[in-house]
């Protein structure tokens, strides 16, 4: 189990995102935007829609370029990766949980879990047996061979993690973690993420605009209108 | 790929009616194919079956058998040119026969020939009054050793062995000496009839590469010469036939790359978000449009192959005669060929949307 | 119908995809319907279209004109036979003639049709549907096809047989007449006489290939041909249908493009109905909520029955504007026809079909249960 190298594992200075819509006109979703997490800080992002807290979660996860400023997740700077650079860095240094849509539906968990493994490096073996004690650390080795559709939510949601935990990341961005959730099991989820990401030394970065999970975090940083508060 | 071959293992049942509506197409091409192939080996087997360099005609006979005479002057000119090392004489009569024990008006259709060399696959010309007979005349109930009566003049002909791919004009055909062909023409068709030493065409072996020139050239224009594949060509129909159902079989190919590309941008469509998520997860698009690319040879290739399987039993069910089919394992390959290659390119009206999958679409939108 | 068509505007990819499949279903089918009809036309249209209720082969012909030979005695048996009226010789024989019409002396195979001419042209045996021009009224005058004309076989034209020379003026021209998709000439039997003499110099004297009949008064073609079939087994009459009908190639023709048909045919409902029903599923979530604000069902359904007919109309349209320019060639020898009544008839097959097969779809529209709306699970996974 390796963390990252350096301290940091994320450092955001200054990122802009700027679209430019058909008429001309500038939408500025994400402003000046300076972040830092520590190799296993757990930061809660929350802000109303439409932030940006999603652009800000896009651009660190390396699932969208900023138009200005400099990221570097793990000790690489992916500021100026282009969309292969960008791919590759999301196969090996990040980690994802969506809110829907986040298993392939007619693999297994055990595959979804592989699925990482099958996109990108092929270390066989290796990932296999990794998968297998990501599953059993999950609590979810009985639920091996079973559907997405034979599990119940926070199952499912356990697998997404296991999954986004698969190559190691030095960074896991969780999109609305509990947002599909009661509060009871809501709760689960979070003390099951926090347990993870403290245990393996990861840090995370969760997007949420439920207060009552921010308590989970280290600390909460609050978005409005594509600006970021102390 | 492996994802996308679990999603076909795992999933069939969205792939099915697919996969019906390209076994429907796979059998089209199959059957026209078969279709043209039965319909120019039954027209042409007698030529294509010669072993030699060059058939000749008479001038103005247009390839034509019926129309052609050669008179033994030309003959000799064609004898006497350089390089040509044999010369055999050819002539055919088509007649009606009466098998034993089928009814009064139940006639099996014959091309009788008279010939000197033997074409590849058929013996030495046998004894008067008998005759080598291609086998699918055996679908009339004919046997070997048993006597035919061909004609009006009910002229008997022994069969004395079968001989395979020599039909002629859509006909079995009967294979016999020159002066067995020569009496039964004229005893059947008097105003056809054919003096001593006339045939209606010449069968020659040569060294010249021009042989057909050169031929042409020593009757003084009196004759027409073709090669085996020009001769076969001549033969009227053959290339009008090959060209339209050509021609169809093309425009199939084109609706089936049309129906997989029409198919396989629906599926994309639906899995635009689950795309996405793997796209976010580091999957690269060519990882996903290969996966694509799988999918729709696998279904092809089932397609292909139940196709290939019915189209078989369908010639076994045929009686033979009713429909001129025939079914080859050359012609079956390049259906499912074509099908495979119309797969690929169809897939490529999803290449785009494949491509302009946002990773970033995986994150934050609900609905 | 807003919905309907503001849908499509949407998603122009997929439904031009499955306009551009029907489309090319519809031209294919239409374009071998009417290879279907120009070959057979082109193969027995002369024997339709000649004037004789009942034909009368040897059996030794096995229906083939000219396979068939009519000895003298054979056309004593026939005039004996109970019902039969007037009876005229027919010959038939193919030759390499030349148009004088034609571009550089270019021949063709050449069938003439030899029969008496009786007082005006009109004997047993003539071409029935003159479009344009007289009947043959003397020796080495014909009448062709209208087939033929382009190949230089026009009226005033002369056509050259070969070998032997001998020429024969065109006077007329008859509508659909071609036998065997060869240039067509009908002539007096003298003149077919002379036509084999002229390129055959070792043929004896031609014997007759089949015999016209005209039924007595009081007698019908089907009792005349039973009544001469009972005459003698050497004997083959046939109705003018049944001939045409019967000759050998015409019932494979028709059996090979009939399979050909109903692959084709199947293909379409296929492809439509797949379409809808995975359209379909793909906009639950839409359907789910317009059913759940309160649109009637129906209206969802008769939405997509106006998408279907739509896209199957624009196919049909599509695919008979591709198939006119092609209907109007001539290929191989077959001229090709615009056949208004096959694209009628496929117009209607395939539309009742393309929306019967859409009716899986419409089921699952109909199963759409508006509270799935807040429940969030839709008509799809």
């Amino acid at each position: 189990m390796t963390a990252t190298t350096v301290g940091t594992a994320l450092e955001m200075s200054d990122v802009r995102k700027v679209y430019t819509m058909g008429d001309g006109s500038e939408v500025v979703a994400l402003d000046h935007a300076t972040l830092t997490l520590g190799h296993d800080e757990m930061v809660a992002l929350v802000g109303p829609s439409g932030s940006g807290k999603t652009t800000l979660c896009s651009i660190a996860g390396g699932i969208l370029s900023a138009t200005q400023g400099r990221i570097v997740v793990g000790g690489e700077d992916i500021s100026d990766h282009d969309a292969k650079e960008l791919t590759k860095f999301r196969q090996n240094k990040v980690g994802f949980v969506f809110q829907s849509v986040n298993l392939v539906p007619f693999l297994t968990a055990r595959e979804n879990l592989l699925v990482v493994d099958e996109l990108g490096r092929r270390i066989g073996a290796p990932a296999r047996e990794r998968a297998d004690q990501l599953l059993e650390e999950l609590g979810l080795a009985d639920r091996a061979k079973n559907l997405p559709s034979q599990l119940s939510g926070g199952q499912r949601q356990r697998v997404a993690i296991g999954r986004a935990l698969m190559n190691d990341p030095a960074l896991v961005l969780f999109d609305e973690p509990t947002s599909a959730l009661d509060t009871k099991l809501g709760e689960q989820v979070m003390e099951l993420i926090q347990n993870e990401m403290k245990s393996r030394d990861i840090a995370a970065v969760v997007v949420t605009h439920d207060e009552r999970i921010t308590h989970y975090c280290d600390r909460s940083v609050h978005i409005v209108d594509g600006r970021l508060e102390a | 790929m492996r994802l996308a071959l679990k999603e076909l293992r795992r999933r069939p049942g969205r792939f099915t009616v697919a996969t019906i509506i390209l076994t429907l197409i796979a059998i089209l091409l199959m059957f026209l194919g078969g279709l043209l192939d039965g319909l120019i080996a039954s027209s042409t087997g007698a030529i294509r079956a010669q072993a030699a360099d060059a058939i000749v005609y008479s001038d103005t006979a247009q390839a034509s058998f019926v129309r052609s005479r050669i008179e033994p002057d030309v003959r000799a000119e064609v004898e006497g040119v350089g390089g040509v090392t044999e010369v055999g004489g050819i002539g055919n009569v088509q007649l009606g026969a009466r098998v034993p024990g089928n009814g009064p008006r139940d006639l099996a259709s014959v091309a009788l020939f008279g010939y000197e060399l033997a074409p590849d696959g058929v013996p030495e010309p046998p004894p008067y009054g008998q005759a080598w007979a291609d086998e699918t005349i055996k679908a009339s109930g004919v046997e070997e050793g048993m006597t035919i009566e061909v004609g009006p003049a009910r002229t008997p002909i022994e069969i004395v062995g079968f001989v395979s791919d020599t039909n002629f004009n859509g006909q079995s055909s009967l294979w016999a000496s020159p002066d067995t062909w020569r009496d039964a023409l004229a005893a059947n068709r008097p105003d056809a009839q054919l003096g001593p030493g006339v045939f209606q065409a010449l069968v020659v072996r040569g060294d010249d590469s021009d042989l057909t020139t050169a031929i042409d050239e020593a009757t003084g224009g009196a004759t027409d010469s073709y090669t085996i594949d020009g001769a076969v060509a001549a033969i009227p129909g053959v290339t009008e036939q090959q060209n339209t159902f050509n021609q169809i079989i093309g425009v199939t190919v084109a609706i089936a790359l049309v129906v997989i590309g029409l198919f396989f941008a629906l599926l994309t469509v639906e899995r635009t978000s689950l795309y996405g998520v793997l796209k976010a997860i580091g999957a690269k698009s060519s990882t996903i449009f290969g996966g694509l690319v799988v999918q729709a040879v696998v279904v092809t290739g089932i397609a292909a192959a139940i196709a290939g399987a019915l189209v078989v039993v369908l010639d076994l069910v045929i009686p033979p005669g009713s429909i001129p089919l025939l079914v080859t394992p050359g012609r079956i390959i390049v259906s499912v060929v074509l099908l495979l290659a119309a797969a690929v390119l169809g897939c490529t009206f999803s290449l785009r949307r494949v491509l302009r999958i946002d990773p970033a679409s995986a994150i934050g939108t609900t609905s | 119908m807003f919905l309907a068509f503001k849908e499509m505007a949407r998603a122009k990819v997929r439904f031009a995809l499955l306009i551009a499949s029907i489309a090319l279903l519809v031209f294919l089918i239409l374009f071998q319907q009417s290879l279907q009809n120009g070959l057979i036309t082109g193969f027995i249209g002369a024997i339709r279209e000649q004037n004789a209720p009942v034909l009368v082969y040897s059996v030794d012909g096995q229906r083939v004109l000219q396979g068939s030979v009519i000895t003298p005695r054979m056309e004593a048996q026939v005039r004996a036979a109970p019902g039969v009226g007037d009876v005229g010789p027919i010959g038939q024989g193919t030759f390499t003639g030349q148009p004088s019409g034609g571009s550089d002396g270019d021949t063709f195979d050449t069938t003439l049709i030899g029969y008496e001419l009786g007082p005006d042209g009109g004997g047993i045996g003539a071409p029935t549907n003159l479009v344009e021009g007289r009947l043959p009224t003397a020796d080495d005058e014909a009448v062709v096809s209208d087939a033929d004309v382009r190949l230089g076989f026009g009226i005033g034209e002369t056509v050259t047989l070969l070998p032997g020379g001998k020429q024969i003026a065109v006077v007329g021209v008859a509508e659909d007449a071609q036998l065997n998709v060869a240039p067509t000439l009908f002539v007096s039997y003298e003149t077919y006489l002379d036509a084999i003499r002229s390129v055959n110099p070792d043929a004896g004297t031609p014997l007759p290939n089949v015999l016209g009949v005209v039924p007595a008064a009081g007698s019908t073609p089907d009792e005349v041909v039973a009544s001469i079939n009972e005459q003698s087994l050497e004997l083959d009459a046939l109705t003018r249908d049944d001939a045409a009908a019967k000759t050998p190639g015409v019932a494979q023709v028709q059996q090979s493009f009939n399979i050909i048909f109903l692959l084709y045919g199947l293909v379409v409902p296929c492809v439509t109905g797949l379409f809808f029903l995975i359209v379909t599923f793909q906009k639950a979530n839409s359907l789910t909520l317009l059913r759940a604000i309160g649109a009637p069902a129906g209206r969802l359904v008769s939405s997509l029955l106006i998408q279907v007919v739509f896209i199957i109309g624009v196919g049909l349209l599509v695919g008979a504007l591709l198939y006119f320019p092609v209907s109007q060639q001539t290929l191989g020898g077959i001229p090709l026809r615009f056949e208004t009544a096959a694209v009628v008839f496929w117009s209607v097959l395939l539309l009742s079909l393309g929306v019967l097969s859409s009716l899986f779809a419409a089921r699952r529209v109909l199963r759409i249960d508006p509270i799935e709306a807040t429940t969030g699970q839709g008509v799809g996974a």
